[in-house]
């Protein structure tokens, strides 16, 4: 099993930094290229999601984001802590792609992929301390424990 | 990491930008700059050649998801010409694939206005 962890100012600057650290735990991982690359776009989906929207602007750069990265021969996950504003990534509406190009929006997309990637998706907010966002993905899909609900999809 | 860049020409009334690196959420206001400057000239007729690009977030779709709504509200529109494999992936998983119009080579990006 591979492990790493890192930290990074809340600031997008950094987003290289994060993916470069991906890239390490999933090229000892178990997953094919394809798959890699989109692992890499989920955890960047999911931190830029948090440098975007967690923090107010004038503290960009001033907090961290936590990752703690793990990949196995079954599964990548990852861990994401930062203490902005609390976040149900679960609690976002799937988007009518037609609809969302048609109305020009640029925005509302990040979630929409990593659901599109991930197996699972839990989030947990302890009041006045920390996010906390898991997302595994199973190299065996079969391992999900409930696909539908784990993955927060409103099917 | 190849470093993000954005280089224009113009041809017949029509803006080609072609754009290079990593298209994430610290690149794409670059980007959009960029394609702010060609509609304030008045040229809604672009082709953005994704050939270059390493990597896109939907930060840098959402970019090209703007670009082509105001582009087509002015009576113009937006070519994507010969997006990367990383590209191609990423506009499946979004569902822009079958909304964008995505070409191959430059001819076909001019003709398709």
């Amino acid at each position: 099993m591979v492990r790493r962890e890192l930290v990074v100012p809340n600031d997008t600057q950094y987003l290289a930094t994060v993916r470069e650290e991906v890239t390490r735990v999933v090229e000892q991982s178990a997953f094919g290229l394809r798959e890699r690359k989109l692992l890499i776009l989920a955890v960047d989906e999911a931190v830029t999601n948090i440098m975007e929207h967690a923090y107010d602007n004038d503290l960009e750069g001033e907090l961290d984001v936590e990752l703690i990265l793990e990949a196995d021969a079954t599964r990548f996950e990852v861990i994401i802590r930062d203490s902005g504003k609390e976040f149900d990534p679960s609690t976002v509406e799937i988007p009518d792609i037609a609809t969302h190009v048609g109305k020009g929006q640029k925005h509302g997309l990040g979630i929409f992929l990593i659901r599109q990637i991930m197996d699972e998706i839990n989030y947990s907010y302890v009041h006045g301390e920390k996010n906390q966002l898991q997302m595994i993905k199973y190299v065996d899909r079969t391992q999900r424990k409930d696909p539908a609900a784990a993955a927060g999809r409103k099917e | 990491m190849s470093e993000f860049k954005i280089s224009r020409e113009n041809a017949n009334g029509i803006a080609l930008l072609r754009v290079e690196g990593f298209l994430d959420a610290h690149t794409f206001e670059q980007l959009e700059e960029t394609i702010r400057g060609i509609f304030e000239s008045g040229c809604f007729k672009l082709v953005v050649d994704l050939g270059g690009v390493d990597y896109i977030s939907s930060a840098g779709a959402g970019v090209l998801i703007g670009a082509r709504s105001e582009s087509q509200e002015n009576g113009g529109d937006i070519v994507l010409l010969n997006p990367t494999e990383g590209v191609r992936e990423v506009f499946d998983l979004l569902g822009l694939t079958q909304i964008f119009k995505i070409v191959n080579d430059r001819s076909a990006a001019l003709a398709a206005f």
